[in-house]
């Protein structure tokens, strides 16, 4: 043996990314129809996309948007909701409807030769839902027993109390599925409502990617989306979000936990920020891998997690900026702070060439992964219909990145890194955590999310 | 459908599986070792799995970490440890090949002397932040380890969950850690898989030059499969929930056993989505249940069945293990309809169609090599495997759900919301988890 067989191999040379190409055609109505021609196996990632998500849910009516992308589903066309899912199911696949702050995704991925029945179904759930009043009734109850149910689970009781106090009353600030009082208050004709205002052929986009011809594609949807018409306004609704920041520590009490669950942010950009490439950067220095500093700091050094992510949740209009974790019960207020800590470290200087170095390079050496299955390219086509991005933008990623520098990552962790303003709440034994989360010197308002 | 291979042992008896597919340029290796928490002995459980985590810590030509190098060279990596297996898997752009075999070369040959006391109080407390985390301060997230315990004897490999106990995570030692390493982490218990844009023979002298130095080891015996007898239990768990719920198990057939892809099929017929016979009975027609699920937990010494339903306000759940029997019982007796036996064969169709999708990461085409190479010794089993579905007929899926699903001896289990006890299923007992107390 050669002592060479020791020697760490380098990572070699890197992999250039090139997005495939999008080929597109708009039907009169407004619908467009692109298509990605991507052929390793036999299948298609079909999604349609609706430019109206839980942002357009009307104030007193939070879960409108949701409750109605639920019933599309449960009864369209000639079928009822139990035909429905059979013909989806007699075709080898299901329909997953997303309904997200600015878009509502219906997804399917199916062997490609069915092309034309799923196209077919998936009209009928757009186009022609029946939005009956026996499908309504069971599926709001079961919208409600879910919310009854997630009031238990203390992740989601943690993202329901940071979304609302980071967002406030913007659009942006409230959980998909709505509380019980809003979900009471919608009726079924408030959903036939939002499906005459929202569901338009013109704002919509059609994705297929997979083992597909464009020109098939668009014959086939042509038949099924042909006599789908409506038009709506379309761009943004929304102004961006402004709430004041309240850096308070919001601790929801879960009596008896043995873990607590925290987050910690602010108010963050939308997608299209000139300085996206540069906060990707200082996310992957800060929290948005497994060997970020507050992942390394929490688990690695401390062992008081079994993981902790920083994120921005990049939206249209604006977003919010995160630190998520779930830690000992004991340690809570250690943890806030250390990730305060590290939220000033990122701001104060520069971030050490290596260190920079190798966040770079493994955003962009693992960029290529992204684009292996149709489901991900077609996911990655989304975003562009969703925040209006240019074709280029995967294509742009790797360079963008290798651009970047410490001071440009250092000044933008200055303006949107923002410790002083940070919202923070702990979901955990208030009994146990209280005393040590006040010595933070913040006010501590044990408060609890409405569901 | 195929998944065309080159096999080849190592004299250390290293199985090396190589699968070219160059359409994108990515490589994914796959490690799987067969040894899971089922090797593990009752006062020592967990330590399969916080082995797993000791594994991504350092070696002693790489103490330092091993996520650092490979996340640079654009990897995603992972590992995961069940109750039969442990796996480790690297997905890298085509140039970090050979740091990705390098990595798992140094970590299957050269481990115990990066291993150190710190390291090892480190992991144990993040395993048991993981353990509370996942389970313990999740709704229903002791269900399962309470099941485990009613169906299976406390000698029995699955009566204690991969997780581990914390006591006995708490009495592990370093010494235990190493045991375990010299007894089950070698190449002849091990299984290679290189899947994606390699050049098969390049790829084998790769493997030989960074494997072949690797020492064997004492042959691993398979643990026999041990199959238990169904049992009726009724059993009463308080948690912090909000609405009952209800677990029927009962043991099953191992991992590609007959009757075991039956079971795959009739859960889903009988209980997974809007087209099942229970989804229609209990959710939309009767409205009685709020959540609803089935599946064939297919393993190699004994499978598990189960059913679960999580009652609407109101109802209780002896309505639900009521009307759940009855329609298994309709079942075992008539068997499916055609139209379902149809549905059945095109939702397996597609699925196998998907699942050759991705070459790496949990379920690509490298795990599922090693998976079929380490149960079946025989990588490329995707049409044999599918071939159990499509084969599947009325009268053998009445047969299996006959055969096994017997309402009479069922494990029954609500869990209810803590201090609501007269929620409880008729006649059942209070229980809490951990060593059977």
């Amino acid at each position: 043996m050669t002592p060479r067989r020791f020697d760490r191999p380098g990572p070699g040379a890197p992999t250039p990314v090139r997005f495939p190409a999008i080929a597109r055609e708009t039907l009169d109505s407004g619908l467009g129809i692109w298509v990605v021609q991507h052929a390793p196996v036999p299948v298609a990632t079909i999604t349609l996309i609706v430019s109206r998500g839980t942002g357009d849910d009307p104030v007193d009516r939070h879960g409108l948007a949701s409750l109605t992308g639920d019933l599309l589903d449960e009864g369209a066309g000639d079928r009822d909701a139990i035909q429905l899912a059979d013909a989806f199911a007699g075709l080898g696949t299901q329909l997953e409807v997303d309904v997200g702050p600015d878009a509502t995704a219906l997804s399917v991925t199916t062997l490609s030769r069915v092309l034309g029945p799923v196209l077919a179904l998936m009209a009928d759930v757009v186009a022609r839902p029946r939005l009956a009043a026996a499908d309504f009734n069971r599926v709001r109850e079961l919208r409600l027993n879910r919310l009854r149910q997630l009031s238990r689970s203390a992740a989601t009781v943690a993202d329901r109390m940071y979304v609302s106090a980071v967002f406030g009353t913007h659009a942006y600030g409230h959980g998909a599925l709505g509380t019980t009082a809003s979900l009471d208050a919608i009726t079924l004709e408030d959903t036939r409502e939002f499906w005459t205002r929202m569901y338009a052929s013109s704002t919509a986009t059609l994705i297929v990617v997979g083992d597909v011809q464009a020109d098939e594609v668009v014959r086939e949807a042509r038949r099924a989306f042909g006599r789908w018409v409506g038009s709506i306004e379309s761009g943004p609704r929304l102004t961006a979000p402004d709430a004041p920041p309240d850096p308070r520590v919001f601790l929801v009490d879960r009596p008896g936990a043995p873990q607590a669950e925290l987050r910690l942010g602010h108010l963050g950009p939308p997608r299209q920020t000139p300085v996206y490439h540069a906060l990707v950067g200082v996310n992957a220095v800060l929290g948005g891998q497994f060997t970020s500093r507050i992942n390394r700091r929490l688990r690695e050094e401390m062992g008081v997690t079994y993981g902790a992510r920083t994120t921005f949740d990049f939206r249209r209009v604006g977003g919010a900026f995160s630190c998520d974790s779930s830690v000992d019960a004991t340690a809570a207020a250690d943890a806030v702070r250390d990730v305060l800590t590290e939220f000033d470290l990122i701001r104060e200087g520069p971030v050490p060439d290596d260190e920079l170095a190798s966040a770079k390079a493994s955003l962009t050496r693992g960029y290529v992964r992204n684009f292996e299955t149709g489901g991900q390219i077609a996911r990655a086509v989304a975003q562009i219909a969703t925040h209006g991005l240019p074709d280029d933008t995967f294509d742009r990623f790797v360079p963008a990145i290798e651009a970047i520098t410490a001071e440009q990552v250092q000044a933008a962790a200055e303006v949107f890194i923002r410790p002083a303003d940070a919202t923070i709440v702990v979901v955990g034994d208030a009994e146990r955590s209280r005393e040590a989360l006040a010595a933070i010197g913040r006010p501590v308002v044990v408060s609890a999310p409405e569901f | 459908m195929t998944v065309p291979y080159t096999r080849h042992t190592l004299a250390n008896g290293l199985d090396v599986i190589v699968h070219e597919d160059r359409r994108m340029p990515l490589v994914a290796v796959s490690v799987w070792y067969h040894v899971g928490s089922k090797n593990e002995v009752p006062g020592r459980t967990g330590l399969a799995h916080l082995f797993e985590h000791l594994m991504f810590e350092g070696s002693e030509h790489q103490p330092g970490g091993y996520f650092g190098p490979l996340q640079e060279a654009g990897a995603s990596l992972n590992g995961s440890t069940s109750a039969d297996r442990t796996n480790y898997w690297e997905l890298v752009p085509r140039s970090a090949r050979r740091l990705a075999l390098w990595m798992e070369a140094d970590r299957m040959g050269w481990f115990l002397p990066a291993l150190s006391e710190a390291r090892f109080e480190n992991q144990r407390a993040v395993v048991l932040n993981e353990r509370r985390q996942t389970y313990e301060n999740r709704p229903y997230g002791l269900a399962q380890f309470v099941l485990m315990e009613a169906l299976f004897p406390p000698d029995h490999p699955y009566y204690w969950p991969t997780i581990g106990e914390p006591a006995d995570l708490a009495a592990a030692t370093l010494e235990d850690v190493r045991a375990f390493f010299r007894r089950y982490y070698h190449p002849g218990n091990a299984s290679l898989v290189i899947a994606g844009d390699v050049d098969t023979d390049d790829v084998l002298r790769e493997v030989e030059e960074l494997f072949g130095p690797i020492p064997a080891g004492e042959p691993v015996a398979p643990l026999p499969a041990r199959v238990v007898p169904p049992v009726s239990r009724r059993l009463l768990y308080e948690d912090r929930v909000e609405l009952p719920r209800l677990y029927l198990a009962w043991p099953s057939p191992v991992l590609f056993a007959p009757g075991d892809a039956e079971l795959d099929l009739a859960a889903d017929l009988l209980a997974n989505g809007r087209t099942s016979r229970l989804y229609e009975r209990l959710i939309h027609d009767r409205r009685i249940a709020v959540e609803l699920a089935a599946g064939q937990t297919s393993r190699e010494l004994c499978g598990t069945f189960q059913i679960i339903a999580t009652a609407a306000p109101g109802h209780t759940l002896d309505e639900l293990e009521a009307t759940i029997h009855e329609e298994v019982a309709r079942f075992a007796h008539d068997g499916p309809t055609a139209p379902e036996v149809g549905r059945g064969r095109v939702q397996a169709e597609t699925a196998f169609a998907l699942r050759v999708q991705s070459l790496g990461g949990f379920g690509g085409k490298a795990d599922q090599l090693n998976a079929y190479n380490v149960y079946l010794g025989q990588p490329d089993s995707f049409d044999a495997d599918l071939s159990r579905y499509v084969g599947a007929t009325a009268v053998t899926l009445r047969d299996a759900t006959s055969a096994w699903l017997d309402p009479g001896r069922a494990v029954a289990l609500g869990v209810v919301p803590a201090g609501r006890s007269e929620l409880s299923l008729t006649g059942a007992t209070a229980v809490s988890v951990g060593g059977g107390a």
